[in-house]
C-alpha cells in the first residue's frame, strides 16, 4: 500500500444560525470536492489564501470533522468509521498558541499527551528526551508554558503532535506568526522528519515555505483543489507571461483599478514592503504593459522598476486568481 | 436626569445582547429561589427562625446577584468593549452617566426581588398583607438600588485591581452571612453585625420583617432610612472612586489597555 | 491497567492546571469559608450546637459538590476555549477516558475547601476533629470523591449538549444541597424529593461522610450505594460522550470559531 493519504471527492458544508431572536439558518461550503493522493514518506503542500478550506480539509482527514459527502483513507484506514485506528497513525500540530496547559510545564503537558497517546510507559522517557531535543527545548522543559514565547509553543506543539512516531504529520499553518529565524528552524525540522520517512501534510499560505520543503503541492482556493504539482510544474501556470514590479509609494485605488483593466493585464496585485508599496503586474508575454502603467501612476513617487520571469509565486497568483469562486467568498 | 435613565437603558440593553433569556431566567429567577428554599428548609430543620423570617430575608437577597454583578458589569464590560474611554471623556457629566448605569440593574433586581417574594410565598405558603405591599415595593426598590451601588463600587475598584469578579463573588457570599438574612443578627458576633450594618440588604431585609408582621410603614421606616443612607453612601464613594482611578489611568494610560 | 495509569496521570495534571488558578482558587476557598462560617452560627443558632463538626464537614462536602458542578458541567467548554479539547479527542481512546480525569479531577480540588473548612472550624470555632470512626473517614472522603467525579463525567457530557447548560449550572448548586441533605439531612422536605435524593450519588456520598463523623450508622453501605449509583453515572456518561463526540465531529463544534 504505497498511499499515506487518499481522499475522493471530500467535501464539507458549515451550517450556522445566526440571531436568536429571528434564526436564520447559513450554508457554507467550506470544501467543495477534493480528491487527494500522498504517497508515504511524501511532503505534501496544501498551499492557499485563507479561507480557501485548507483546515477543513486537513480536519477531515485526521477525524476531527466527519466529511459531509466523499471519503478519505490515512494509512489505509477510513477516516470516518476507523476513528482509533487512524489516530494511532497520524501527528496534528497547528499554528498559533493555543491548544497547550498554559499553566504547566512542558514536561508535563508531554508526560500527559503521551500517556493519552499510548506510548508505553518505559519507553515515555527517552522519547520526551529526544523531541525536546529534536525541538530546541531542553532545559527549558520545566517552565510553564505561559512564559513561553510563541515560536516556543509551536515547537512544543511540534513535538507534542511527533510523541507517538505519527506515519503521517498534519501540520496546519505551523509557521503563522512565528518569527522568521525560528520559522527557519521550524522548515529544518520538517524537512528532517520527511526524511527520516514520516509523510507529512502542511498546509500553508506561505509561498516560499512551500517551496522549499514540498515534494508535491495542491494549490486550493475556494474549496476546490485549482491546481497539483511539484513547485515546478506549478510555475507553468504562469507560463506566456511577464511580470513586472513597481516600486511606489502612494498609488491609489483608482489608479490600481485602472491598471487593472490595461488591454493584456492579467493580474496585478499590492504589498507593502517597508514604507514602499511594491505593484506586481502580470501581463501576457506578448504584450508590453510598461509604458501604460507608469502612465497611470503618472504623478507617484516610484522607485525602482523591474520586469522579470515569473515565480512560483506569481503562478500562484495566476492559479488563485482564475478561481471564480474565490471573488464570491 | 434624561441622560441617567437612557445612558442606563443602553448599558442594559448591552447587558442582554449576551445574556440569553434563560441564563435570565435560570441565573436570575430560579436561582434565588432555590436559595430561598435551601435556607428556608434549613431554618425549619434546624429551628432557627420561621418561614416568614427566611422567605422576607432571602427574597430582598434576591437583588443581590442582579446588582452586584451588574454593577461591576457596568463598569468593566465598558473597558471590555472599549467604550469606557468615551465614556469618561464624554463632554456630559461623568458622575451622573457612571452612576445612571446603576439604574437599570436595580431596576432588574426589584423585578428579581418581588418575583423571589411573591413564588416564595406561594410555595411555602407565607401570607403577605395586602396593606404592606407598597411599602414593601419600595423597600424592596430601595434595597436593590443601594445594593446596585456597592456593585458599582465594586466596580470602580476593578478599574484598579484586576480580579474584580473574585471580589464580586466573595462580596456577595458575604451578603449572605453578614445581612443577617439567614443567620439572624442576634446570634452573630458583634463584629459581624457592624459590617453588616454597612452592607446593603441588612437593613432592607429588616424593614421588610416589619412590614410583613404588619407593623406598618411607620415602624419600617427607620431601618428603610438606614438602607437609603447606605445606598447613596455607596454611590458617593463609587464616584469618588471613579474620580481617583479615572485620573490615574489617564496619567498612566491604563484605560483600556489594563 | 493503562486505563488506570492513564486516569491517573490524567487527573493529577488537570489538578495541577485547576490549582494554578488563583481566581480558581480564591473562590474556591473562600466562598466555602464563609459558608462554614454561616452553617455554624445557624446551627448555634438551632437546635443542634453540639454538631458543630458536622456544619464544617457538610460545609466542605457542598464545597466538593459545587466544585463538581460548575467544574464539570463546564469541563468540555473550558477544554475548548482553551483550544485543547481537539488535542485531547485526537487520541486514540475513548472519549470518556479523556474526560472523566478533568471531572474527577474538580472533584480533587473540591478537598481544598473540605480541608479548609475543617482547618478554619479548629481554628477559628475551636471545633475538634473529633471523627467517630476515623478509619470509615479516610475511606469515605476519597471514596465520596471519586464518587463524585464520576458523577460529574455525566454532567460534563449531557451539560454539553444543551444549550444553555450554564443557566442549568447556576441553579442546580442549591437544589442538590437540599435534596441530597449534604449539611444536615432534611427530614421536614415534602415527600416527592425523597426519591430524587434517593437516586443521587451526592445524597450517599454526603450520608457516608457524615455516618463516619457521627457513628450515627454503618458507613459501608452508604458508600457501597454511593461508590453504585456512581458507577452507573459513569458508565452512563462515557455512553453519551461517545455520542458528543460523534455529534461534535459531525457539526464541528469541537473547535472555537
Amino acid at each position: 500500500m504505497a498511499l499515506a493519504i487518499e481522499a475522493r471527492d471530500l467535501r464539507r458544508t458549515y451550517r450556522t444560525r445566526t440571531g436568536w431572536l429571528n434564526p436564520r439558518r447559513v450554508e457554507i461550503d467550506a470544501v467543495r470536492g477534493v480528491d487527494l493522493d500522498v504517497r508515504r514518506g511524501e511532503l505534501f503542500g496544501l498551499l492557499g489564501p485563507n479561507g480557501a478550506g485548507k483546515t477543513t480539509t486537513i480536519k477531515m482527514l485526521n477525524t476531527l470533522l466527519i466529511p459531509s459527502s466523499g471519503s478519505a483513507r490515512v494509512c489505509g484506514f477510513d477516516v470516518v468509521s476507523q476513528t482509533r485506528e487512524v489516530r494511532r497513525r497520524i501527528g496534528y500540530v497547528f499554528g498559533g498558541d493555543r491548544g497547550l496547559y498554559d499553566r504547566l510545564s512542558a514536561l508535563d503537558n508531554l508526560r500527559y499527551f503521551a500517556e493519552l497517546y499510548g506510548v508505553p510507559a518505559a519507553r515515555q522517557k527517552r522519547r520526551i528526551g529526544e523531541l525536546l531535543e529534536l525541538v530546541g527545548l531542553t532545559g527549558r522543559e520545566r517552565e510553564r508554558v505561559e512564559g513561553y514565547s510563541r515560536g516556543m509553543r509551536q515547537r512544543l506543539h511540534i513535538a507534542r503532535g511527533l510523541l507517538h512516531e505519527p506515519e503521517v504529520l498534519f501540520l496546519d499553518e505551523p509557521s503563522i506568526g512565528v518569527d522568521p529565524v525560528a520559522a527557519r528552524e521550524l522548515r529544518n525540522t520538517v524537512a528532517g522528519l520527511a526524511a527520516t520517512g514520516t509523510t507529512v501534510l502542511l498546509t500553508t499560505h506561505y509561498m516560499a515555505e512551500a517551496e522549499e520543503l514540498c515534494d508535491r503541492i495542491a494549490v486550493i482556493a475556494g474549496g476546490e483543489i485549482q491546481a497539483l504539482g511539484t513547485a515546478d510544474e506549478l510555475k507553468h501556470h504562469a507560463e506566456g507571461r511577464r511580470v513586472l514590479e513597481v516600486q511606489a509609494f502612494g498609488v491609489s485605488d483608482s489608479q490600481l483599478a485602472g491598471i487593472d483593466v490595461l488591454p493584456g493585464v492579467r493580474e496585478s496585485s499590492v504589498d507593502i514592503v517597508g514604507t514602499a508599496q511594491v505593484l506586481t503586474v502580470q501581463s501576457d508575454a506578448t504584450v508590453d504593459v510598461q509604458a501604460d502603467v507608469l502612465r497611470l501612476l503618472d504623478g507617484v513617487r516610484l522607485g525602482r522598476v523591474t520586469a522579470r520571469q515569473p515565480t512560483l509565486e506569481d503562478a500562484y497568483v495566476a492559479i488563485v486568481g482564475r478561481s471564480p469562486v474565490e471573488v464570491a467568498a | 436626569m434624561r441622560l441617567l435613565t437612557v445612558g442606563g437603558v443602553i448599558a442594559y440593553r448591552a447587558l442582554f445582547n449576551w445574556t440569553t433569556p434563560s441564563m435570565f431566567v435560570g441565573t436570575l429567577l430560579v436561582g434565588p429561589l432555590f436559595q430561598l428554599l435551601f435556607f428556608a428548609f434549613l431554618g425549619r430543620q434546624l429551628g432557627v427562625a420561621s418561614d416568614s423570617f427566611y422567605i422576607v430575608g432571602n427574597a430582598v437577597l434576591a437583588a443581590s446577584v442582579a446588582c452586584v454583578f451588574g454593577g461591576t458589569m457596568a463598569v468593566s464590560n465598558e473597558r471590555r468593549y472599549g467604550t469606557l474611554g468615551h465614556v469618561l471623556l464624554s463632554p456630559r457629566p461623568r458622575t451622573l452617566v457612571f452612576l445612571g448605569r446603576a439604574v437599570p440593574y436595580a431596576g432588574n433586581g426589584l423585578l428579581i426581588a418581588a418575583f423571589t417574594l411573591t413564588v416564595g410565598s406561594l410555595v411555602l405558603g407565607l401570607r403577605v398583607p395586602l396593606g404592606a405591599i407598597p411599602g414593601l415595593a419600595v423597600t424592596l426598590a430601595v434595597g436593590s438600588l443601594s445594593c446596585a451601588f456597592f456593585g458599582l463600587t465594586l466596580g470602580a475598584l476593578g478599574l484598579r485591581f484586576r480580579d474584580v469578579w473574585l471580589v464580586s463573588n466573595v462580596s456577595i457570599s458575604l451578603l449572605l452571612l453578614l445581612t443577617g438574612v439567614n443567620v439572624p443578627a442576634d446570634h452573630l458576633p458583634a463584629w459581624m453585625r457592624v459590617v453588616g450594618g454597612g452592607l446593603p440588604i441588612t437593613h432592607s431585609a429588616e424593614a421588610a420583617r416589619r412590614l410583613v408582621a404588619g407593623d406598618g410603614f411607620g415602624a419600617a421606616m427607620p431601618a428603610l432610612g438606614k438602607e437609603f443612607a447606605v445606598g447613596v453612601a455607596y454611590a458617593v464613594v463609587a464616584a469618588a472612586l471613579l474620580k481617583v482611578f479615572e485620573a490615574e489611568s489617564r496619567r498612566r494610560a491604563s484605560l483600556d489597555t489594563l | 491497567m493503562s486505563v488506570l495509569r492513564l486516569i491517573g496521570r490524567g487527573t493529577l495534571l488537570h489538578v495541577k492546571q485547576l490549582s494554578r488558578s488563583q481566581f480558581e482558587i480564591a473562590t474556591a476557598l473562600f466562598v466555602p469559608l464563609v459558608q462554614a462560617t454561616l452553617a455554624v452560627y445557624l446551627f448555634r443558632a438551632g437546635s443542634e450546637p453540639h454538631r458543630l463538626l458536622e456544619a464544617a464537614v457538610g460545609a466542605g462536602m457542598m464545597a466538593v459538590w459545587s466544585s463538581v458542578l460548575f467544574g464539570s458541567g463546564g469541563a468540555i467548554q473550558n477544554q475548548r476555549w482553551q483550544g485543547t479539547l481537539e488535542m485531547l479527542m485526537l487520541a486514540p481512546r475513548p472519549p470518556a477516558l479523556l474526560v472523566f480525569p478533568i471531572t474527577l479531577a474538580t472533584a480533587v480540588t473540591g478537598t481544598y475547601a473540605m480541608i479548609a473548612t475543617l482547618l478554619w472550624g479548629g481554628l477559628v470555632y475551636r471545633i475538634p476533629l473529633d471523627v467517630a470512626d476515623p478509619l470509615a473517614f479516610a475511606v469515605s472522603v476519597p471514596a465520596a470523591i471519586l464518587g463524585l467525579g464520576m458523577f460529574g463525567l455525566l454532567l460534563a457530557s449531557t451539560f454539553v449538549l444543551l444549550p444553555n447548560a450554564n443557566a442549568i449550572n447556576n441553579t442546580l448548586e442549591y437544589p442538590i444541597w437540599l435534596v441530597s441533605g449534604m449539611l444536615v439531612p432534611i427530614t421536614v422536605l415534602p415527600g416527592w424529593t425523597g426519591p430524587i435524593g434517593a437516586v443521587l450519588p451526592t445524597t450517599w456520598a454526603a450520608r457516608a461522610v457524615r455516618e463516619s463523623v457521627t457513628g450515627s450508622g454503618p458507613v459501608w453501605p452508604s458508600l457501597g450505594v454511593c461508590l453504585a449509583l456512581s458507577f452507573v453515572c459513569l458508565v452512563a456518561g462515557a455512553l453519551v460522550m461517545s455520542y458528543v463526540e460523534r455529534r461534535a465531529r459531525a457539526n464541528a463544534t469541537l473547535a472555537l470559531a
